[in-house]
């Protein structure tokens, strides 16, 4: 009964391998999300549908209405509406990380990370840098569609617009924390597709995004101000338009870091509860 | 290889383990029966180091299973219920990201990959998507991913639940080809004749507590190799029924259904003194059937109470 607890490490034969650090982990974790995403494009094409759709819309409509009075002078609609959309795709992709993080609990994965050395926040770091290399390659095709077909060419030039999409992958990574810390909690992925329809479009028009804030109704440009989306965007647009100075990405870097850690402490604590039990 | 002492665990107000206790040489199958909520899953989770015990201890290879979890998780391969492949990768870089997380080089991820994937017969498919697999060739590949790390000790909970027969059989060998290699098994299973075809020992439980546990041969000598189930008219008296059985040196229990009986019984001197039992009372049987214990029938001898009924089991119930 007690022989293997009396002589219990003599027995124990050489393991074939000795665990791996947790770079390594994160790397190898992080390279089958995004090597999902590459070998299914439809993915990715589906990710791009809603902020090429708005892209699109917005730049027609707008160029027939005409720029509302408090549009800052000398800029083009595009111009002043990429970066949020830039922004409108960075949330997109944050989602994603919740549902894929919901669907590695559901296949069985993370029950069997939990068997193994791997430490349990190594997934859910490479759920959040996943995001950010697909919010990177979504962005990239957007910025391709809108400066060959659009013509967008805002007034800071190339290292604007790297600063500008720079910030919007940060504001990405950050946002995915969110989601990855609802995906720890409820495990489910309805109510977090609910609560990405609540993020995504309302708080994209209660934002600074489509026209600036001054220009909102009253009480929705009060919205606009406690949503953090319109600090989001303010700065990135600031960036790529190379309007005031170099403390433009301050407010949303700030944010982002403060969301970032809040998320990630969310999200650990709600991912180590106990699997369902049978 | 596998021992633990007064298991314990309680979810909120649930208690869904209590003192469990158990143990498994190096080389052996240890098998635990029980009804889905009996707590298999709950026990493997706390053996596999995934969850922690309210109380009791546990060790695997002579490794704590929670003060030393780590050593713990280096040695044990474990094989849900569910299958867990990642479908969106091929058979091959799913057993690749296992064996790269447990630390091997690019060549040796791939070469025990290559081995794996030949030694259960999925060569052919291994640059497919897991997630065009059949359920028989998910369940290969996911004992497969289990032994990347070559573990000492695997965990297989309901292995063979929703597979054909012929599943069920291919996966039953590759295990007994586990164990001849010296790994240690503990499975989980509903089937008493699982149990029964792989297991060295068997622990049977039943609402959190362990009922009965020895060699299958131990069981069955408890339980009787065969039963007989008796279903009774509704008019007739189901005690007066039990009353005649017991005095005829039968050993009968009420069954899960309304006047059902179940009571172990060898051949047809057993079956001949049923009748006869029966007809002194003047009761006449609905349907008398004769068959290889259930599960129920381990549950209902072993614990006179029919499955999840109660808590409280006889003394002489637990070895």
């Amino acid at each position: 009964m007690t022989t293997s607890l009396a002589a219990p490490r003599a027995t124990a034969t050489t393991l074939t391998w000795q665990g791996s650090s947790a770079l390594t982990q994160v790397r190898v974790l992080t390279w089958r999300c995004v090597r999902a995403l590459l070998t299914d494009p439809a993915v990715l094409l589906f990710g791009l549908l809603q902020p090429v759709i708005t892209l699109f819309v917005l730049t027609q409509v707008f160029s027939k209405m005409g720029p509302p009075p408090h549009f800052p002078p000398g800029i083009k609609y595009l111009d002043f509406v990429l970066p949020a959309v830039l922004v409108d795709n960075a949330v997109q992709s944050a989602v994603q990380s919740g549902i894929g993080l919901v669907e590695d609990l559901k296949n069985g994965l993370v029950s069997r990370l939990r068997s193994m050395p791997v430490a349990p926040g190594s997934l859910l770091v490479a759920r959040s840098l996943a995001t950010l290399v697909r919010s990177a390659i979504q962005a990239g095709i957007i910025l391709l569609l809108g400066t060959t077909v659009l013509g967008y060419a805002p007034h800071g030039g190339v290292t604007a617009i790297a600063e500008s999409v720079a910030l919007t992958l940060f504001i990405s990574w950050s946002l995915a924390w969110v989601f990855i810390a609802a995906a720890a909690w409820l495990r489910r992925a309805e109510p977090i597709q609910n609560l990405a329809v609540i993020a995504v479009l309302p708080m994209m028009f209660a934002s600074s995004a489509y026209i600036p804030v001054a220009d909102l109704p009253d009480w929705l440009a009060a919205v606009s101000r406690l949503n953090p989306l319109t600090y989001a965007i303010d700065s990135t647009r600031a960036l790529a338009l190379g309007l005031p100075g170099s403390t433009a990405a301050l407010p949303a870097l700030l944010l982002g870091a403060g969301v970032a850690a809040v998320g990630a402490t969310l999200a650990a604590t709600g991912f180590r509860r106990p699997l369902g039990q049978g | 290889m596998i021992e633990a002492h007064g298991l314990g665990k309680t979810f909120g107000s649930v208690r869904a383990l209590d003192s469990v206790s158990l143990s498994a040489r190096r080389g052996t199958v240890l098998a635990l029966l029980g009804h889905n909520g009996a707590g298999k899953t709950t026990l493997v989770s706390i053996l596999s180091a995934a969850l922690a015990p309210s109380e009791g201890r546990a060790s695997i290879a002579g490794y704590d299973v929670t003060r030393e979890a780590r050593q713990v998780r280096q040695r044990i391969g474990l094989t849900g219920q569910f299958a867990s492949v990642d479908g969106q990768l091929s058979g091959r870089d799913n057993l690749l990201l296992l064996a790269r997380l447990l630390g091997a080089g690019r060549r040796a991820a791939l070469a025990r990959a290559d081995e794996l994937l030949e030694l259960f017969g999925l060569t052919e498919l291994a640059d497919r998507r897991a997630r065009t697999y059949s359920g028989g060739l998910r369940r290969r590949l996911d004992l497969a991913a289990s032994l990347v790390g070559r573990p000492e000790v695997i965990f297989l909970d309901e292995p063979t639940t929703g597979l054909d027969p012929a599943s069920r059989l291919n996966l039953w060998e590759i295990v007994e080809g586990l164990v001849a290699e010296g790994t240690t098994v503990l499975l989980t299973t509903q089937y008493l004749e699982e149990a029964d075809r792989l297991a060295d020992s068997i622990t049977v439980l039943s609402a959190g507590s362990v009922i009965a546990s020895g060699t299958a041969a131990d069981l069955k000598a408890r339980v009787g190799r065969r039963t007989v189930t008796i279903d009774l008219d509704p008019a007739d008296d189901r005690d007066t029924a039990l009353d005649a059985l017991r005095r005829a040196g039968l050993t009968p229990v009420t069954g899960r259904e309304d006047g059902a009986v179940v009571l172990p019984a060898d051949g047809s001197r057993e079956i001949a003194a049923v009748v006869r039992a029966l007809d002194q009372v003047g009761i006449e049987a609905a349907e008398l059937i004769y068959g290889e214990p259930s599960l129920d029938d381990v549950y209902l001898t072993l614990s006179g109470h029919p499955a999840g009924s109660s808590l409280l089991l006889p003394e002489g119930a637990t070895p």
